[in-house]
């Protein structure tokens, strides 16, 4: 740690514009600055507060869980299973919301069962020390098996209008899903600046055998991280089947694959120790941005894939080449 | 191969930690239990049948375990299964003729396995990084370039990659064999095989000691490439259809079949016997649950915990050992 407490002063004396350049989140942004800006000329349609509006909505599911998967892999771990995790959890919110438990006990429901995914992954990355890549790819195939023999392939549809409200209700003019996006954004920020669990995540994820000889949980720090994501998958897949009304066996297919490219494209490094909680959601308005201007640009939906693959790719190749640049080695 | 039995002296000890012949013993377990189960499933017929459906995988199979055994792996063998398919079919769609279109696949499933080789020794990323982005990559291109499509207008003669029978043998079954032969002699027989341990143990000790360790790792992650082109021709031929979505989720069935096989996640260990064997109980499992009509849901499912049991147990008993 006192490494990167060194760079920290030596940063302090740069400029403000080194200095910015500097947050892990700086090249996503200014990324996002400039398609914002050639979408605007080039696509008709982009510039306009429905479709930005449109685009924020779409991206809250994947915004909310990438706030969490981002906690995962500042620790220096990654959790690949969210996919099939919101399929389960929009599935067990879904059968809540049509048995008529209302609007508390269906996120209770979805929570409750993420919350539970989630400690599974945390104890088999912690205490059975098993790599986090295996565990969440075992988990995305396991969870989506377990939704498929609950299920027997059923949908749940006709979700009542009152347990929909987190997916299509608004206050104050704006949409409930962006307002809870920004919410659980500033939570967070402030979790991450002020709690003793946000600076361990980021001691363990920067090096975790310091984080061990100065006595840090690094387990714990690891475990709650995991449970998070289950969290925040719970309270997205209510968002999700509010949005869509009804609940398929296939919900958030792929989904993982967006929120891990949401990661690494804001600017959390994949190694762990260093990113941001901004990064998170820079990265998911950045794949919203995106997958609209395609749809604006006519391109097919089936390139979708590869655009994402090309972009986890350039982001981390990015990310290296940043800190050989900055010279930053942390 | 007999790692376990260095630390231990007595014979029973020796019996009790040599993992390929745990791994025979569960073999024959479920192979019984599936006997009882179905009434066709202990028949030579069916073990040759079956044969032409693990190749594929055990192909795949052989590839990923040099490259766990250097302690990377490559998500994105199931994506790129998917572009070769695509592009062995609409080459050929496209008028290219087909024996030039299924070199032009293999030769792309080469390039895919060298794009990832490059990434991860020019940049020196983590593998599970590289091979996450084209496991995207693979598979968008695949679906970019058939449009989501399926190619099944092949000439008949195609079929022989993955139909064809000598006598009462599967022509792939024969294809494995030679692959296995060669992988383990390459493994075990040779310098490049040491390398491959060494980087495993101590990547940085091996680098120090003169092992060309990136020239290595993008040779294995170029050959694991070339393995599922072959691989994905026999798919192909096999159901005599080309499409993006061939070799969904392929990677598990591989990757739980390497780890079942006693290769260490985290490197240095690993044997093509244990290999083959994984491979055999994935393919026993998955046949025998299907013939006892379990449905394929129940199969993903316990795909999944399966992978999970067998790391954990490998890196349990590892620790037990010390």
């Amino acid at each position: 740690m006192s490494g990167v407490s060194t760079t920290r002063v030596e940063k302090r004396s740069d400029g403000l514009l080194r200095r910015s350049m500097a947050r892990p989140e700086a090249p996503a942004l200014i990324f996002l600055l400039a398609l914002v800006i050639v979408l605007s000329v080039v696509a008709d349609g982009f510039l306009g507060t429905s479709n930005f509006e449109g685009i924020l909505a779409q991206v809250v599911v994947i915004g909310i869980i990438a706030l969490a998967v981002n906690q995962v892999v500042l620790s220096g771990e990654i959790d690949i299973s969210t996919g099939s995790m919101l399929g389960l959890c929009a599935m067990a919110a879904g059968t809540v919301a049509v048995a008529g438990g209302g609007l508390f006990f269906t996120l209770l429901a979805g929570v409750v069962v993420g919350a539970i995914s989630g400690a599974v992954n945390g104890f088999l990355v912690t205490v059975a020390r098993i790599p986090a890549i295996i565990v969440t790819l075992g988990m995305l195939y396991a969870l989506r098996g377990v939704l498929l023999l609950v299920t027997g392939g059923d949908w749940v549809t006709g979700l009542p209008a009152e347990t929909r409200v987190l997916g299509i209700g608004s206050a104050f003019g704006v949409s409930l899903p962006i307002i809870i996006l920004f919410a659980l954004f500033i939570v967070m920020e402030l979790v991450n600046r002020h709690s003793d669990w946000g600076r361990n995540v980021l001691a363990v994820g920067g090096n975790r055998r310091a984080s061990v000889l100065a006595g840090l949980p690094v387990g714990w720090a690891r475990f709650w991280a995991f449970v998070l994501v289950g969290v925040a998958v719970g309270i997205a897949s209510v968002i999700y089947i509010g949005r869509a009304g009804s609940v398929q066996t296939n919900a958030g297919t792929g989904l993982e694959l967006q929120v891990i490219a949401a990661v690494v494209i804001g600017g959390t490094s994949i190694s762990g120790g260093r990113g941001s909680t901004l990064a998170a959601l820079t990265g998911a308005v950045l794949i919203g941005v995106i997958l609209n201007g395609m749809v604006l640009l006519g391109i097919p939906g089936v390139w979708q894939d590869a655009v994402l693959g090309a972009l986890i790719l350039l982001a981390v190749s990015t990310d290296v080449l940043r800190r050989k640049l900055l010279g930053d080695k942390a | 191969m007999s790692q376990y039995t260095e630390t231990s002296g007595g014979f029973l000890s020796r019996i009790k930690f040599s993992r390929e012949l745990v791994l025979l013993g569960v073999l024959i377990a479920i192979v019984i239990v599936m006997s009882l189960l179905s009434p066709v499933f202990l028949t030579l017929g069916n073990f040759l049948n079956t044969s032409r459906y693990f190749v594929e995988i055990g192909l795949i199979s052989l590839g990923m375990t040099l490259i766990i055994i250097t302690s990377g792996i490559d998500l994105s063998v199931g994506s790129n299964m998917a572009l070769v398919s695509v592009v062995v079919g609409f080459s050929f769609l496209g008028g290219v003729p087909l024996p030039l279109a299924i070199v032009l696949g293999v030769v792309a499933g080469l390039a895919a396995g060298v794009f990832n080789g490059l990434f991860v020794t020019m940049l020196d990323l983590h593998p599970l990084v590289v091979t996450l982005g084209t496991f995207a990559l693979f598979r968008g291109l695949a679906y970019g370039f058939s449009d989501a499509d399926a190619v099944s207008s092949f000439p008949a003669w195609f079929a022989y990659f993955g139909q064809a029978y000598f006598g009462p043998v599967p022509g792939q079954l024969i294809v494995f064999v030679v692959a296995v032969v060669a992988v383990w002699l390459l493994l075990s027989r040779t310098r490049f095989g040491r390398y491959v341990y060494a980087i495993g143990h101590n990547e940085e000790a091996a680098r120090f000691s003169g092992v060309p360790v990136q020239r290595v790792k993008l040779a294995l992650y170029a050959g694991t490439g070339l393995l599922v082109g072959l691989a994905s021709v026999i798919y192909v031929s096999r159901v005599s259809t080309a499409r993006g979505d061939a070799g969904l989720g392929l990677e598990l069935d591989v990757i739980a079949a390497v780890v079942l096989g006693g290769a260490s996640i985290y490197g240095g260990k690993g044997s093509i016997a244990g290999t083959v064997l994984g491979v055999l109980i994935i393919a026993t499992l998955r046949n025998g649950l299907l013939l006892a009509g379990v449905p394929s849901t129940w199969q993903l499912f316990l795909l999944g915990v399966l992978l999970l049991v067998a790391v954990f147990l490998n890196e349990f008993f590892r620790r037990e050992e010390g």
